[in-house]
Parts: structure tokens; C-alpha cells; sequence
């Protein structure tokens, strides 16, 4: 899809919807978790521009490879906040059975892969991914989002040298945010991100993931050259982590803000400012975005919470096809009721 | 019906296979224009090309996390680790993204991919080339752990890790690979996974052991005529328990034979097994004899090998217990 230049009123629209409904979602998520409600959060505000951004280029054959820090580029994909809050639930109605801890999701239905925890472990997957692809004649990309903190893991380093031998479409894009839990990018590396690729022989830009503009203008230049069969490419979109790693730490520890939520540097802020200077929206439309966002989480929060937990006794079940004698002797000893 | 050794035999699988199945593909260092260091996937390049053999860098969680994308979006892939020694890099994902994909997915992702890779000493090849480790992965709830100890399994048993839809870590004996030759078949037939050989009757002892040991301790019975029942373990995960506590029960004396070191080794799960479900058979304690609790040494491999004369003091000691 191409976008820059011809963006519609209705496509910024959407993005901007999407955007208060990600930022909603997640201080929704961390008020419940405060609550006890939901387990564990890892917050994407701050980032929800580059995200969008991706989710507005890729075309429903891209298969995109997350990480767990994604929420709105699951929103501007389509998937239901149901679905991402029977995750963060763990409830029957969970995909992955409640498997996984919050944020980890799979969304295979939209076209998504599946998120673990130990950083970078997924980009040498989407390497065999766009091997798969290619090899069955599959339509489409591979893209995959990961933090600045990868960039220092072997998988990244492996991942981009076996994209760039087989010529492979992978599109990675590096959503710098600043922070590795406590480590800023200036102690991760002495690099710029996006030149790392060169030592692969993969092109890589920077572009503003603040900004909802530039970061189409800059993804859609990478879309493109990886489309074109041309091999991967590299971006690092230079975005910020408004809030903490997780509900798990406290940024006063380790740094000063340097964006928070609503002021004017707040990437939402900036877009809301320029939909509103170009008359493509009006201050009431600000607030009824706002009022609705609130109102379907809140609403969609209550409805999944009276959703039946999982059945105990699947915990035994996925590990193999067809389990062993070992998971069934300790599914019947556990005197976990069927 | 063909007289051949064990590194044919598995060669003979796998070209067979990718003739009926064109989601395989062979992966790995050397796979392709050296046929693999140990010639197991030689001339398969030839005749299947390179998009199907794929000679790969120097870095195998690259092989691996790629065999893994691969598995998951519809191929099959026969990944080659050159030296077990060498996995490590790729344990993570072994660990973490192979045996937890079916998990953490509800199901919805699987990840059918075969892992090969050589084991064990006796081929001089000091302390990178000679490791066994198969408990690193019999640890690990997800996989399916196999090693033959003879051409006729092991050609068999890796017809059976390709149908799994899961991963399989396929550990070759590496002593074994031209150690003999015998009769396997020429068309395809599986090896039950999950399945133990009984390799000999007997009364008196119950000997178990699997891969590169297996012929060493059937040397030793058969040589001292002990009247000993040898059980070829062939799987590690999931252990044929049924097997292993048959034996126990008939015999009472167990002898546990594994080259890989003792302490947590195999002969560690079996001896619990053996203790939950059949102490009161037990005539004698259970004895153990494995490779050393110190790394694999270059220069004195022999010492570090369990052979004839510590498999038949164990033997004796359990005997006149």
C-alpha cells in the first residue's frame, strides 16, 4: 500500500483512533493490574506512531513478527481488544490457553506469529519464515519489531546475516525507544542502529517514530526496496518509552522523563495537533475519541472478566501432539479435575 | 535388502524422503558441497539442488531459530548440528522457542523439525568432539529424544522423527558411523520412537543401555557368557519404562551403561524410575557405569570410556551382591 503523499482524511482518522484506543488500553491494563486483575503489563506508550505506521503498510499476506512491547499495531491490524484482554486474562477464551503471561500474544488469525520473553528470539524464526515463503510461493513479506535491546543479542546479529546470504524479504524494524529496562541506548551501543546492517550488506535509515508522517515516509522506502525482492532492509525508528519497562519496575529509579503522557512531545499529541491545525479534526472530536475509547475498553474489560478461567487439567495438554505416557502419569497424579 | 553402515543408512532415509516430500529441506554446515563432515547428507545437493540443501554460515542458533521459522510456516526441515559439542549456541533456542512452541501457542504453531547432530567420544576428538549431552535436552519437556546404536534403527528411527509434527533431537552415535555393516532394508520403514530393543534374553542381569555403548556391552556379555538381558533404550524422551521395568522386575539386578558423565546422566532417571516401580524386585543395588564426572579428555579417551573390564566388575559386583 502506498500512502505517503495521497494519506487520506479517513486513514489519519483511523490511525488516530487507534492511537488513543492503544494509549487507553494500556492505562487501562496498568490501573487492572494495580487492581490485581491482570497479572503483568509491558506498556507501549510512547510508541504507538511507528506501530501504526507498520500496521498501515502491511498488506494482510505480510506476516509480522512482534515483540511484546506492539500494542497498537495489533489494533490497526484489526484484532479485537476481546481477544487481547482474554490473553492478559488467561481465560478459556484464551488462544493460548492461558499459556503465556500477559502481552505475549499470537494472533495467528491477523496474520501475526507468536511473542516470547527472552529478547531477540524471534528474528532468526522470521529468517526461516521468508525462507518458507519464498520456497511455497507464498504472496507477501516477512516484518518483525523488536527494541534497541536486541540489537545487542546473537539472534539479531544471526537474523540479519541470514536474511542478507539468502536474500530474503524481511523487513526489521528496530523501535528505539531509549531504554532496555534500565540501560539506555547510549550503554547498549556505540553505534547507530540502522548502520548495523552495512556489516550485512542490508541497507537501514532512521526515521521519527514519533511522528506518524515521517514514519510512513521512512517505512514506506524500506516496503518498497523489501517488496521488490531486493532482500531485507533495516529501520530504526527513534521513538520513546513514556512509561515504565513494565508494571514490574520504577522509572524514577534509573532516569528523568523526557516525554510523558499528554504533553506536547506525546507522539498522540503531536498527531491530534496536526489533524487539528489542518481542520481534519476538531476539539470535539478529540474528546468523543477519547470518551468512546474509554467506554469500549472499559465495557469490553467487564464482559471478558466474567469469562471461565482456563481448565486446569490443559496444562498437560500441547506439550507434545500426542502426549506421553509422562504427561499423562502426571496429569492423573496432579489430581487436577478434567 | 543392502549391507550397509550407519552414516549410509541414514543417507538412504533422508534422499528417500526428500524424493516423496518436497517440504524437506536439509540444512547445516558443509550439508551440501561436502556432503556433511561425516558424509551422512552426501550428494543430496546433487540431486535436490540448493534451495533444498542449504550449505549455511558458521552460527547455529542461526540454523536452528531458521529451521524453527521454517518448521512453523510449512516445511520440513532435517537441520544438521556438525558436532554436538557445537549446539550450545543454539540452546536458547532449542529450549525456548523449539520444544515451547506447541505450548505456548495452545497448539495453533508446531514446529516439526528434525535436529541431527553426532555424539560421544572414541573418535580422538578430545574435549569438542567427543561430548554426549543428551540429558540437556531430555531436561526439556517438548522434545523427543533418539539415538540409534545400529544402522537398521537408526534408518528407521529417523523415518519416524520425520513424521513426528514435533521436534526431534536425533543424536548419532558418532563411534558407530562405519563401526559396522548389516542388512537394512531398502524401502522405507519406521522405528517406533518411545520403543526399547530388547537385544538379548537373560536371567541374571538386566544390562540397559543405548547408542555408542550398545555394542561394547553386548561385546562383554556374549564374551564372559554372562546371562545377561540387554535392553537398547533407543528413546531417551519419552524412556520405554514398560521395558525398563520389566527387566528390573525379572532380573533384580540392574546395570545401567551410558557413556555421556554420571551424575544427573540417563542412568540417573532410569535408576528412579527403577526405584518408584520396582524396589521390592530388587535383588542388589543398581549400579551405574558412565563416562567421568570431568571433561572429555583428549589423550586418554580409552580411561573415559566404559569398556569391557568396568561394564563386567559392574556386572560381577551386582551378581554376587
Amino acid at each position: 500500500m502506498t500512502l505517503v503523499g495521497n494519506l487520506s482524511d479517513d486513514q489519519a482518522i483511523l490511525a488516530y483512533k487507534n492511537a488513543v484506543r492503544a494509549r487507553t488500553l494500556d492505562l487501562k491494563i496498568i490501573s487492572a493490574q494495580r487492581q490485581g486483575i491482570i497479572g503483568f503489563h509491558v506498556p507501549s506508550e510512547g510508541q504507538e506512531m511507528i506501530q501504526i505506521a507498520i500496521g498501515m503498510l502491511a498488506d494482510k499476506e505480510d506476516l509480522i513478527f512482534t515483540y511484546y512491547r506492539d500494542l497498537a499495531l495489533y489494533l490497526q491490524r484489526g484484532v479485537p481488544i476481546s481477544l487481547i484482554f482474554d490473553q492478559m486474562l488467561g481465560n478459556s477464551n484464551d488462544l493460548q490457553k492461558g499459556r503465556q503471561m500477559p502481552d505475549h500474544f499470537s494472533f495467528k488469525e491477523f496474520n501475526f506469529s507468536t511473542v516470547q520473553s527472552p529478547v531477540g528470539a524471534h528474528l532468526p524464526l522470521t529468517v526461516g519464515a521468508a525462507y518458507a515463503m519464498r520456497y511455497n510461493k507464498r504472496k507477501g513479506i516477512v516484518i518483525t519489531t523488536f527494541g534497541d535491546g536486541a540489537t545487542s543479542t546473537s539472534d539479531f546479529h544471526a537474523a540479519l546475516n541470514m536474511a542478507s546470504v539468502y536474500n530474503l524479504s524481511v523487513l526489521f524494524v528496530c523501535e528505539n525507544n531509549g531504554w532496555a529496562i534500565s540501560i539506555p541506548t547510549s550503554k547498549q551501543t556505540r553505534a547507530d542502529i540502522y548502520k548495523k546492517g552495512a556489516a550485512y550488506g542490508i541497507p537501514g535509515k532512521r526515521v521519527d517514530g514519533n511522528d506518524l508522517i515521517s514514519s510512513l515516509a521512512g517505512l514506506q522506502e524500506a516496503f518498497d526496496y523489501v517488496r521488490s525482492g531486493k532482500g531485507p532492509y533495516l529501520v530504526e525508528a527513534s521513538t520513546y518509552r513514556i512509561g515504565p519497562h513494565s508494571t514490574s519496575d520504577d522509572p524514577k529509579k534509573y532516569r528523568v522523563d523526557e516525554i510523558t503522557d499528554g504533553s506536547e512531545k506525546d507522539p498522540i499529541r503531536r498527531l491530534e495537533n496536526l489533524l487539528l491545525t489542518m481542520g481534519v479534526i476538531d476539539s470535539g472530536f478529540v474528546q468523543s475519541t477519547r470518551a468512546q475509547a474509554k467506554e469500549e475498553i472499559d465495557k469490553t474489560l467487564e464482559e471478558r472478566m466474567s469469562i471461565t478461567p482456563s481448565n486446569p487439567s490443559t496444562i498437560f495438554d500441547d506439550v507434545y501432539e500426542n502426549s506421553s505416557w509422562i504427561q499423562e502419569e502426571e496429569r492423573r497424579d496432579s489430581n487436577v479435575a478434567d | 535388502m543392502s549391507q550397509i553402515n550407519l552414516v549410509q543408512s541414514l543417507n538412504r532415509s533422508i534422499d528417500q524422503l526428500m524424493a516423496q516430500d518436497e517440504r524437506i529441506v536439509v540444512m547445516g554446515e558443509d550439508v551440501g558441497r561436502d556432503g556433511g563432515v561425516f558424509r551422512v547428507t552426501d550428494n543430496l545437493l546433487n540431486k535436490y539442488g540448493d534451495e533444498r540443501v542449504i550449505d549455511t554460515p558458521l552460527n547455529e542458533l542461526a540454523i536452528i531459530g531458521m529451521a524453527t521459522g521454517m518448521a512453523m510456516y510449512g516445511l520440513k526441515p532435517i537441520a544438521e548440528i556438525q558436532f554436538q559439542d557445537y549446539i550450545f549456541p543454539a540452546f536458547d533456542q532449542i529450549v525456548n522457542n523449539v520444544a515451547k512452541m506447541r505450548y505456548r501457542t495452545g497448539g495453533r504453531f508446531t514446529v516439526p523439525l528434525v535436529i541431527r547432530t553426532p555424539y560421544g567420544g572414541g573418535v580422538k576428538g578430545g574435549l569438542y568432539h567427543s561430548q554426549s549431552g543428551e540429558s540437556y535436552f531430555v531436561h526439556t519437556a517438548g522434545l523427543t529424544v533418539v539415538t540409534p546404536s545400529n544402522p537398521y534403527d537408526a534408518r528407521g528411527l529417523l523415518v519416524s522423527a520425520y513424521k513426528k509434527n514435533d521436534p526431534v533431537i536425533f543424536l548419532e552415535p558418532k563411534r558407530l558411523y562405519r563401526a559396522v555393516k548389516t542388512e537394512v532394508p531398502d524401502e522405507l520403514f519406521e522405528v517406533e520412537i518411545g520403543k526399547a530393543a530388547r537385544l538379548k534374553e537373560g536371567d541374571d542381569v538386566s544390562i540397559i543401555t543405548y547408542g555408542s555403548m550398545v555394542p561394547t556391552v553386548m561385546n562383554a556379555v556374549e564374551k564372559n557368557g554372562v546371562n545377561a538381558e540387554v535392553t537398547d533404550l533407543r528413546t531417551l524422551l519419552p524412556m520405554d519404562v514398560s521395558a525398563i521395568i520389566q527387566t528390573a522386575k525379572k532380573t533384580g539386578r540392574v546395570v545401567i551403561v551410558h557413556e555421556a558423565p554420571k551424575t544427573l546422566g540417563v542412568g540417573a532417571e532410569i535408576s528412579a524410575l527403577i526405584a518408584e516401580r520396582a524396589i521390592d524386585s530388587l535383588l542388589a543395588p543398581i549400579v551405574r557405569v558412565t563416562g567421568y564426572d570431568t571433561p572429555f579428555p583428549y589423550s586418554h579417551e580409552e580411561l573415559y570410556l566404559p569398556d569391557e573390564k568396568r561394564i563386567m566388575s559392574a556386572v560381577n559386583r551386582v551378581l554376587a551382591y
